[in-house]
């Protein structure tokens, strides 16, 4: 145990982390929203009438959710210029990797959403002589909001977590930098460290007022 | 395959024990424990499980100067990071039992300990059943990570086996099969799990 810590190391270096800190949360933003709207759309294709595109959208959102995170950025980031011929930056295959699998989270808790508004508001809005489409619009969504918000957040709180996988392709965030620093430096154990409590601090906050939309929302039941 | 199984398993196991003790130390509020107890699963709980593998891997052997294999290092991992929200599980199952089971099972004459054992457990393990099978699918995913501190799980075979073929989409989507094979069974078995013992609320 008689290590000499040296965080002088992570004092000259820290604009260095801070700097992958702006991407970590720059890349946190996009993908959350993108996802929020693309999982709109697959959301509704799951509650559609139409059997194909329910089972399209159901295959997408269950092998997104079944599958790790890792192996999708690192497919996006190697197999898609393949298939396409269009070479994307590291950035943007992260930040689509991360788009598609929020999207399947994401919409799952907007099924759920829109599930839990009762039958009746819908009958309710149609016999009032609305369409499906206001009716959505008017009623249900302005309801579902209210309860989706906390688990949005708890997916938000995971998402900014799982940014550090995409210091696999090389995206200058803040976990990409703390392994480039700690091989410069020589200084893993302070470097990591450092690393971490960097996201603590930053992480914790959030996570704190997911609880606290979580305990408003079983407060107003 | 198997090492992504075994490390899965493992850690399951060594987070479901990490998990009880913490929980029982927050529910006992055990003074001091309890405080490290918290401090310990928000940490966890806030950063990314990359950031505490990597650190466990190549941070962790400079302060104890004992150097842990890849496996151990990413077993421990893994453990301590699914202990982190097990006990989460296991506080909210346990505080979920109505007080009144408690006070019965005291005034039964039973010691706090038997009453937990032989009453408040039982009845909270069928609660806590779904949550522990979503957090199984966790980890499986989660356990890939450990192919960057290089322990020789499926998707750390999967990436030497597409350096060597230069046919790194096929086996990247085989990979991704592999994975929903193993996980998709479990999520169908927590689904099922839900309908069956999710309390109506």
């Amino acid at each position: 145990m008689g290590y000499q810590w040296h965080f002088e190391v992570v004092v000259e270096s820290l604009d260095v982390l801070l700097g992958g800190l702006a991407w970590t949360v720059a890349l946190s933003l996009l993908s959350m929203a993108a996802s929020l709207l693309l999982g709109l759309v697959v959301s509704f294709a799951r509650l559609s009438p139409w059997r194909p595109l329910r089972g399209v959208a159901t295959v997408y959102t269950d092998f997104l959710r079944g599958t790790p995170l890792l192996v999708q950025i690192l497919w996006v980031y190697y197999s898609l210029p393949i298939l396409t011929g269009v070479v994307f930056s590291p950035f943007v295959s992260a930040a689509i990797a991360l788009t598609l699998n929020l999207s399947a989270f994401v919409s799952e808790v907007y099924r759920a959403g829109i599930l839990s508004i009762a039958r009746a508001q819908r009958e309710a809005a149609l016999a009032l002589g609305m369409t499906t489409w206001q009716a959505m619009r008017r009623v249900i969504l302005p309801q579902s909001i209210r309860r989706v918000l906390p688990p949005l957040g708890s997916i938000w709180v995971s998402l900014f977590k799982d940014t550090a996988i995409v210091s696999v392709i090389a995206v200058p965030e803040l976990m990409y930098r703390g392994k480039v620093l700690s091989i410069e430096t020589y200084r893993p154990l302070e470097i990591y460290t450092a690393v971490a409590l960097i996201y603590f601090i930053v992480t914790y906050p959030q996570a704190r007022g997911v609880d606290w939309l979580f305990e408003r929302a079983r407060v107003r039941g | 395959m198997i090492v992504t199984v075994q490390v899965s398993l493992v850690a399951m196991v060594g987070g479901m024990a990490i998990g009880l003790v913490v929980a029982l130390l927050r529910i006992a509020r055990v003074p001091v424990l309890n405080g490290l107890a918290s401090l310990y699963v928000d940490f966890f709980r806030s950063t990314p499980v990359l950031a505490q593998l990597i650190w466990i891997y190549y941070a962790l052997p400079i302060l104890t100067g004992q150097s842990l294999t890849a496996f151990v290092a990413g077993s421990l991992g893994l453990s301590l990071y699914a202990g982190s929200f097990f006990s989460e599980i296991f506080r909210a199952g346990i505080l979920s039992i109505e007080r009144g089971q408690s006070e019965a099972a005291l005034a039964l004459g039973m010691t706090r300990a038997q009453a937990m054992r032989r009453v408040i457990l039982p009845q909270a393990m069928v609660r806590m059943l779904p949550p522990i099978g979503s957090s199984l699918i966790t980890l499986v995913k989660d356990s890939a990570l450990l192919s960057i501190i290089s322990v020789p799980e499926l998707m750390r075979q999967s990436e030497t086996l597409a350096s060597l073929t230069f046919r790194r989409m096929e086996v990247l989507t085989v990979a991704a099969v592999v994975y929903f094979g193993l996980t998709y069974p479990l999520s169908r078995a927590v689904d099922y799990l839900h309908r069956r013992y999710a309390p109506e609320s």
